[in-house]
């Protein structure tokens, strides 16, 4: 596997001829492959054989990613997503998802010209499949820049013009030409989403997100205002979810993916990260740390999570493995729309979780010696009563009144309403003739080897 | 050591002054540029070819290339490079709790991991005067290495590779594709492709083995820098004084498994690029060519000594030679210095081809002298201010937002290749039973795994260019691996000896303080300067890989790394007519560098100009 046909197949026209072959182009600077990524997939997906049977309407989708003032960190989360995993939805591995041809600068075999020359298409509806626009980073306000370079700029119009005739594009106008003919816009990451650190006070370029940008009244062609993954950086596996469920929705395979009132997934941001927190037991009973890499509850070293909407404790950062508190970060709301100034200085306890803390602190207090009675109970097999047969302590079986008086009232409510095992029961019950266990059923020698038994029997009978 | 331009000399002490008799020691004269001759060549010539390639994609961020090609002479006679943003991260961290720093700076970069967070750390502790308890650093070090382990595969299988692959290979040089199926790869036996062809073959975008596994073995470090730091790629549990992580034996046995994992891996992909680099020179010796500059570099070394690292300012000489990576400049392929307050001293900012106004300009400069009292250059960044000023672009004028940083006034490059070069040169490396340094090598062992145990061994090349950029980063691979798996062993010891504190307690000092974070990222080279005063930031200024390597013109008529590597680029594609020129060659060169723009342009990198005239330094320094 892994060989391509240097032929390729829009020439032959086997299939729908989306875009004339760029090799016949007059200029091919940056033309590396002869082909586009789109032709290339195209022609990958060629010499696997295609398949007849299509469970929907949908046969591919172009994603355009653009990017404004951003660090890549949205697209290296991305490029570590597994469920599904990112190469799979690129070639069309996953039946009943249709291929997603992705169109994205770190990734495109081609450059320049080359490149930019399918967004064109796109704008000019010359396309044979829908698209939908991914946009990562924020939104600059070129107009400040009017007259200079713009603040983010890709790709410069016109294409194959001399340099000298050209005038480079800001991502925003981009965004503005491509988002009416969207099938969906979506906007990844907390720059994108909400504005995120570009847009933070300080802010110098007017940075804003995609929603600011494009405004209260945008529509999608499909008719959807923008849908928002926010995260800083995002978890790569809510974007490829979410396209995911989006597409096979769409393929009249998958339940409807609901948003939220701004515009999350909310079966991804609808709960508060505190409350799928495997610190949240410490938080419950009123204990937290004071030093970075205790193990407890974080909230009294910066944690914000109690009033986060996030799934990272839950889905893991990447292959259902770390995330902040799990690690020990406290949540610095990162998701949130207020990131990051709503949530500075970082480290500090946020005030609102004084009076939450110090209440859990209290019920705690009581809590937290009953659960030890009970626990203690617990980690003792039925047959332990007086000792306990462990090297390791000196472990004793309790045996005060107090805790028989506690332990008996417990197991009373424990097993109200429904059998307790072990207790002596009709026969007719059990026709299979079940017998409980008879009292120090282990008698004394019990660990003896068949040998020794023998031999101590041996002893007996002289 | 000596500097040769710059006006300070050093005693035997090795304590810097400046040179005596000197009336405006600092002071330079900017020399213009002149772009006429060009002009009429292009007028007049058919073959003069204007290549504009916007964006530069592969790479990571916006970059846009221009270029001026001769297409009879196959060369190139401008290069411009541009990179197409402006954050203004150092504007937003103004006035901020000193704190924030860490977490607002680790987004000006979201390629690598962690390594701006743990610049500002070192900057902070720095100002604070704290430094982290042992396993603090050794975690930190275990984070960066795991860090690269996910960068370098990304940059040679999946930005990289495809300028490699079959795809590219059979459209722009047919001859050499027939060629490649037809050579044997030397190591095939190791790396399981019997043919260079099928080398190729495997770097295909999205359908070959190597490009796809490339990306599934990125996700492996990551998943153990998950569970130890929080996240990818914004770690979450990087805090003044140490980490915050919740360490505990699962997760060092989940990183250890990764590890061992990603060796296997590592062994074959090192031999096999091996292989590929061989190949291309055979073909064609003129591929030595692309992408060619003197061997000048810049590094600051990184991974801490967890018992010399004290994060002072005073003993950054000693710490920072103490370091896995030893900081170090090289100077047409000689160390002239692995001192950190050299490599400081000798470092600063211009931005006459930037937009932006010049601070020395208004009089204020801040310090005369570094906290040791030797002489610091009002264009340091300590003394920085950035001051935006947006302006059209004009090639005799400014013409790019990224500033153009140089090491005494000549034009260094940064990269993961600098890191190992350094190390490998000073032989200065703690003992261990996994890697050496030998003065011209960096040998390193790789205990069995699926694969028997092996020796390999990085030599210091005698040419500079793309493929030994490329073949260094594979070999950096191993490198890091054998970091990561000693930092793992390191940390193991310290919880044997009940030594499981992370962090130190701090408070935010009030008076004025400055640091410096000297550091590393995947792509070399990082530092972090810090100014506070009165609990918060009054100035931040980040120098980055990328600030340097895609630098402009500076005011002595130098250009910037990747247009110096893409004016000594052949052009070797084959091409029947002018309009099927692809560029590829100058490509190859500049992703060599494995550009970072988003890293570059917390500030921006603009556009800038050069002519075929470049100032080879001859620093002629000892030791
Ligand atoms: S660490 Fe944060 S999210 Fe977890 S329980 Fe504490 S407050 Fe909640
Ligand atoms: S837990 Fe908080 S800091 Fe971490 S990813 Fe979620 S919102 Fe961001």
């Amino acid at each position: 596997m892994g060989e391509i046909p240097e032929k390729h197949v829009g020439e032959a026209g086997s299939h729908k001829q989306h875009i004339s072959s760029t090799a016949s182009l007059p200029d091919q600077v940056g033309n590396v492959g002869r082909r586009t990524m789109e032709e290339l997939v195209e022609d990958i997906c060629a010499s696997q054989g295609k398949t007849q049977l299509s469970l929907g309407p949908l046969e591919k989708v172009y994603v355009f990613w653009l990017a404004g003032m951003s660090c890549d960190g949205c697209t290296v989360s991305v490029s570590g997503a597994t469920e599904p995993a990112l190469e799979d939805l690129l070639t069309g591995s996953i039946p009943g998802v249709p291929l997603v041809i992705l169109h994205h600068y770190v990734l495109q075999l081609e450059a320049g010209d080359h490149y930019m020359r399918t967004l064109e298409l796109a704008e000019q509806g010359k396309l044979d499949g829908p698209y939908v626009i991914t946009y990562e980073g924020s939104i600059p306000d070129e107009n400040l820049t009017v007259g200079g370079e713009p603040f983010a700029g890709e790709g410069s119009l016109p294409l194959f013009a001399p340099s000298e005739e050209r005038r480079r594009v800001s991502t925003a106008e981009w965004i503005k030409r491509l988002a009416p003919g969207a099938a969906a816009t979506i906007a990844i990451g907390t720059c994108a989403t909400w504005g995120g650190i570009p847009a933070a006070y300080g802010n110098v370029t007017g940075s804003m997100s995609v929603m600011d940008w494009l405004g209260k009244d945008y529509r999608s062609a499909l008719g959807l205002p923008v849908i928002n993954i926010p995260g800083c950086a995002p978890v790569g596996d809510n974007f490829t979810d979410a396209v995911q469920a989006i597409l096979l929705f769409l393929q009249g395979l998958g339940p409807l993916p609901e948003m939220d009132e701004l515009g999350r997934p909310v079966w991804q941001f609808g709960e508060t990260v505190h409350r799928k927190c495997g610190r949240a037991g410490y938080y419950e009973e009123g204990t937290f740390a004071t030093e970075y890499g205790d193990k407890e509850c974080l909230v009294e070293v910066g944690c914000w999570g109690p009033v986060v909407q996030c799934n990272i404790t839950e889905k893991g950062a990447i292959s259902h493995m770390g995330g902040c508190m799990n690690a020990g970060g406290p949540c610095i709301g990162c998701t949130m729309p207020g990131f990051p100034d709503k949530f500075a200085p970082f480290y500090k306890a946020p005030p609102g979780s004084t009076v939450s803390s110090n209440a859990s602190r209290l019920m705690g207090s009581i809590i937290r010696p009953l659960r030890r009675i009970s626990q203690r109970e617990r980690n003792r097999e039925i047959r332990w009563h007086d000792t306990v047969p462990s090297g390791w302590a000196m472990e004793q079986g309790d045996t005060s009144i107090t805790h028989k008086i506690l332990e008996f009232f417990y197991e009373r409510m424990q097993f109200l309403g429904s059998n307790r095992p072990g207790r002596d029961l009709p026969e007719e019950k059990y026709p299979t003739g079940y017998r409980s266990l008879p009292k120090q059923v282990y008698g004394e020698n019990y660990q003896v080897l068949p040998e020794e038994r023998a031999e101590k029997a041996a002893k007996n009978n002289k | 050591m000596c500097f040769k331009n710059l006006p300070i000399e050093f005693d035997a002490q090795g304590v810097a002054s400046l040179k005596g008799g000197v009336a405006d020691p600092y002071a330079y004269q900017p020399r213009e540029i002149k772009r006429d001759k060009l002009e009429e060549l292009m007028a007049r010539n058919g073959h003069i070819k204007d290549v504009s390639i916007s964006p530069v994609t592969r790479v990571a961020g916006a970059l846009s290339f221009h270029a001026v090609a001769d297409l009879q002479e196959k060369k190139f006679l401008e290069a411009n490079s541009v990179a197409t943003i402006f954050r203004g991260y150092e504007v937003i961290l103004k006035g901020r709790d000193p704190r924030d720093a860490i977490y607002i700076s680790s987004r000006a970069c979201g390629v690598c991991g962690g390594v701006h967070s743990t610049a500002a750390c070192e900057a902070i502790e720095m100002a604070f005067g704290i430094s982290p308890p042992p396993l603090g650093t050794v975690l930190r070090n275990l984070a960066l290495a795991l860090d690269f382990l996910y960068d370098h595969p990304l940059h040679l299988f999946l930005l990289a590779g495809p300028d490699y692959s079959q795809v590219v290979v059979q459209a722009t040089n047919p001859a050499m594709w027939e060629k490649a199926q037809v050579t044997d790869a030397p190591n095939a036996e190791v790396h399981q492709f019997k043919t260079i062809g099928d080398i190729m073959k495997g770097l295909n975008p999205l359908s070959g083995k190597l490009y796809l596994d490339g990306l599934k073995m990125t996700r492996v470090p990551r998943e153990a820098y998950s569970v130890l730091f929080g996240k990818y790629p914004h770690p979450q549990t990087v805090v003044p004084g140490g980490m915050s992580s919740t360490v505990t034996i699962t997760d060092f046995n989940e990183t250890y498994t990764r590890l061992q994992k990603m060796m296997d891996w590592t062994k074959r992909m090192i031999l096999l690029w091996d292989d590929l680099t061989e190949f291309f020179y055979e073909y064609n010796p003129e591929y030595k060519k692309v992408g060619a500059r003197d061997a000048n570099m810049i590094d600051l070394g990184m991974w801490d000594d967890e018992y010399s690292y004290d994060a002072s300012y005073a003993r950054c000489n000693e710490w920072g030679e103490a370091r896995w990576a030893t900081p170090g400049v090289v100077m047409n392929g000689e160390l002239v210095t692995t001192k950190l307050q050299q490599i400081n001293l000798g470092l600063e900012e211009f931005v006459e081809h930037s937009y932006y106004e010049d601070w020395t300009q208004n009089g204020n400069i801040r310090f005369q002298t570094d906290p040791a009292g030797s002489p610091l250059s009002p264009n340091h960044p300590w003394n920085k201010e950035t001051m935006p000023k947006p302006s059209k672009e004009s090639w005799k004028d400014r013409y790019t937002w990224d500033t153009a940083p140089r090491w005494d006034r000549q034009v260094v490059e940064a990269g993961c290749y600098a890191r190992i070069w350094t190390t490998a040169a000073a032989r200065k490396m703690p003992k261990n039973q996994f890697m050496e340094s030998t003065g011209h090598s960096l040998k390193f062992h790789m205990p069995k795994t699926m694969l028997p145990e092996m020796d390999f061994e990085w030599k210091i090349p005698k040419i500079w260019n793309a493929f030994e950029r490329n073949r260094a980063r594979a070999y950096c691979m191993g490198y890091n691996l054998m970091i990561g798996y000693t930092m793992v062993l390191k940390a193991f010891d310290l919880l044997r000896q009940g030594e499981d504190k992370v962090s130190t307690k701090f408070e935010v000092p009030k008076g004025e303080r400055i640091g410096v974070g000297f550091w590393g990222a995947g792509r070399g080279y990082l530092s972090h300067h810090l100014v506070l005063d009165k609990g918060a930031i009054v100035n931040y200024q980040i120098v980055t890989p990328s600030t340097f390597n895609a630098s402009p013109r500076d005011p002595f008529g130098n250009p910037g790394p990747y247009e110096e590597a893409v004016l000594n680029t052949p052009i070797l594609e084959d091409f029947d007519k002018p309009s099927d020129f692809t560029g590829v060659d100058m490509l190859r060169a500049i992703r060599s560098f494995d550009p970072c723009m988003p890293c570059t342009t917390h500030i921006y990198g603009g556009e800038k100009e050069i002519i075929r005239e470049v100032n080879t330094c001859a620093c002629d320094a000892e030791g």
